[in-house]
């Protein structure tokens, strides 16, 4: 539904497609370099903990424009966005907290902490075509 | 919520677009409302009920009364 709104022609929906585009392409661009080694060499904690921080921050910003979608969008759009905002939360932390128990008990694989991000929109993309009511 | 919306707009003519943008909501949610996927706050009910010169109870269904 959220890539449909950037699809719908809406102001609102165009905004938050921009936003989207903007915030992404600075995680994904940060990444692929640090897949490509451009981080190997750093060295400093301090160094090492300010280029977590600026992979974290578009996290930051894409909340902030789902936030301001649903501000400049109407009451059905608003509600269903929380409602899958919502259900797509709970299913990843509930599969983000049974991996970690099965971590703990289990001796599961160890999986980083940041898969949580793309494990949400993996959820949302997945429960969004399901959640199409605001009630 | 049960509703003739459907039947006054196309009684009318207008496309859920149009209704839309006379309400100043999405073309989603005229739809939702026609097929009752979304219950109106009571400020767009009213703001229907303005457009289309009727009281709200004539277009909703009260479901306590």
């Amino acid at each position: 539904m959220l890539l449909k709104m950037g699809q719908s022609g809406t102001a609102a929906g165009w905004r938050y497609f921009v936003r989207t585009m903007a915030f992404m392409s600075g995680y994904v661009a940060v990444n692929v370099a640090a897949i490509f080694g451009a981080f190997d060499d750093i060295a400093s904690p301090m160094a090492a903990w300010a280029l977590a921080l600026v992979v974290s921050a578009p996290v930051v910003g894409q909340i902030w424009a789902t936030l301001s979608l649903m501000r400049e969008s109407d009451e059905f759009v608003r509600a269903v966005i929380a409602k899958q905002f919502i259900i797509a939360s709970g299913m990843a932390m509930a599969l983000a907290t049974m991996w970690g128990f099965g971590e703990s008990y289990a001796d599961a694989y160890h999986l980083p902490a940041w898969i949580i991000y793309p494990l949400f929109w993996a959820c949302f993309g997945v429960i969004s075509p399901f959640v199409r009511s605001s009630r | 919520m049960k509703n003739r919306l459907k039947l006054l707009r196309v009684e009318r003519g207008w496309t859920q677009e149009q209704l839309g943008q006379a309400l100043g909501v999405s073309r989603q949610a005229v739809n939702a409302l026609e097929t009752e996927k979304h219950d109106p706050s009571l400020d767009l009910a009213y703001r229907i009920a303005v457009l289309f010169a009727r009281p709200v109870e004539d277009i909703f269904d009260n479901p306590h009364a």
